[in-house]
């Protein structure tokens, strides 16, 4: 079982059924995964921020969602959980692959990418960092149940250690 | 605007509360997800109902939140966008078209100021053209019977469709419930008729 393996099963035991994505070189595995199963629907987004509403949208339908996205993206959405997710108590799950830290080679991705935990801390958003593939899928599994029983956004930041990092030093 | 569609005169504006009214009364059962500030307070004023999301936040993803929406339900679902809003996020029409949800209809009020603000001008642009160039099925209007009309032709539409509704700037007294929380319980139940996961 690799790591996308175990997200994947994450996902389907919680009856995930909708999830948006902007591509990403670390979730790419994922995102592909993701497209090739029936079980998912999956939304092509635009802007990561758009996620956020086509969740919302997911959730007051009476299903669940999920986001795919790196950590540039998740600084898009900031608006969107603060003024609709956390007051309208709007659930799904974020899964983001965070750049800014071990294995960064990109200046432009160091700002958000290493404080990302620390800014969805500060509105209020609960988020774990996952530096190494033990235990996947049992995070992933109880990240959706307590986002979808306390009605808020959980958020999984992916390290580079566990995604795997560019090779571009 | 482009009058090819509707044969209105381009100086009209159509009374957003009556066209708010006669899509209630056309679609009495559609989910409607309202864009913050005057979408929402002219929707409340006409009639607050279950299956009325109204956004207190997040200008820019009012229609993404239909999109999502008609993607999870059968239910017809109507978005209620401001021009303002859709300007901010216009992207999310390609988003739009390439799902396609035949449930979806996208009104936009397009009343070329930021109404909640004080009613500072919008750097407007041809929405329903706009639209068309991501691939959307979209008509203008610029009257209540105009508006009735596309409307009409906007439900019956296979496909997501936009009708973009030139209207007079209006400042309803009316607002929705401030409890956000409780406008998200009370519109899920509704579509989905069980407690779901609270």
């Amino acid at each position: 079982m690799t790591w996308i393996d175990d997200v994947i099963a994450g996902l389907r035991e919680n009856d995930v059924s909708t999830v948006a994505y902007l591509p990403d070189s670390a979730l790419e595995g994922l995102i592909e995964r993701v497209e090739a199963d029936a079980n998912f629907e999956t939304v092509p987004l635009a802007r990561e921020e758009h996620g956020i509403g086509v969740l919302s949208g997911t959730y007051l339908g009476g299903e669940r969602g999920a986001l795919l996205c790196q950590s540039s993206g998740l600084a898009t959405t900031i608006n969107g959980l603060a003024s609709l997710s956390k007051p309208a108590r709007i659930p799904f799950l974020g899964i983001v692959s965070r750049r800014g830290d071990l294995g960064e080679f990109n200046d432009a991705q160091v700002p958000f990418g290493y404080a990302a935990g620390e800014v969805l801390d500060d509105i209020g958003i609960r988020n774990s960092t996952m530096e190494s593939s033990a235990n996947v899928e049992r995070a992933v599994d109880l990240a959706v149940k307590t986002a979808f029983s306390v009605s808020e956004p959980y958020v999984l930041l992916l390290d580079a250690t566990l995604t795997g990092a560019k090779d571009e030093f | 605007m482009s009058s090819e569609d509707t044969g209105d005169s381009d100086r009209q504006r159509a009374d957003q509360l009556a066209c708010t009214e006669h899509l209630l009364q056309k679609s009495p059962d559609a989910a409607i997800i309202a864009n913050l500030g005057v979408a929402s307070y002219a929707l409340a004023s006409v009639e607050d109902r279950p299956r009325n999301f109204y956004c207190w936040g997040s200008m820019g993803v009012t229609t993404s939140i239909g999109l999502g929406l008609a993607l999870a339900t059968d239910e017809q679902v109507i978005v209620l966008e401001g021009d303002g809003s859709l300007l901010m996020s216009l992207g999310v029409l390609s988003t739009v078209a390439a799902c396609g949800p035949s449930n979806l209809v996208i009104v936009v009020w397009e009343n070329e100021v930021y109404g909640t603000t004080g009613g500072q001008p919008v750097t407007g642009i041809e929405y329903a053209d706009a639209a068309r160039a991501c691939g959307l099925w979209a008509r203008e209007a610029n009257t209540v019977e105009g508006f009735e009309a596309r409307y009409a032709e906007a439900l019956a539409y296979d496909g997501a469709a936009m009708v973009v509704c030139r209207v007079e700037p209006v400042d309803p007294e009316a607002r929705p419930q401030l409890d956000f929380a409780h406008v998200t319980r009370r519109f899920r139940d509704a579509l989905t008729d069980d407690e779901g996961d609270r």
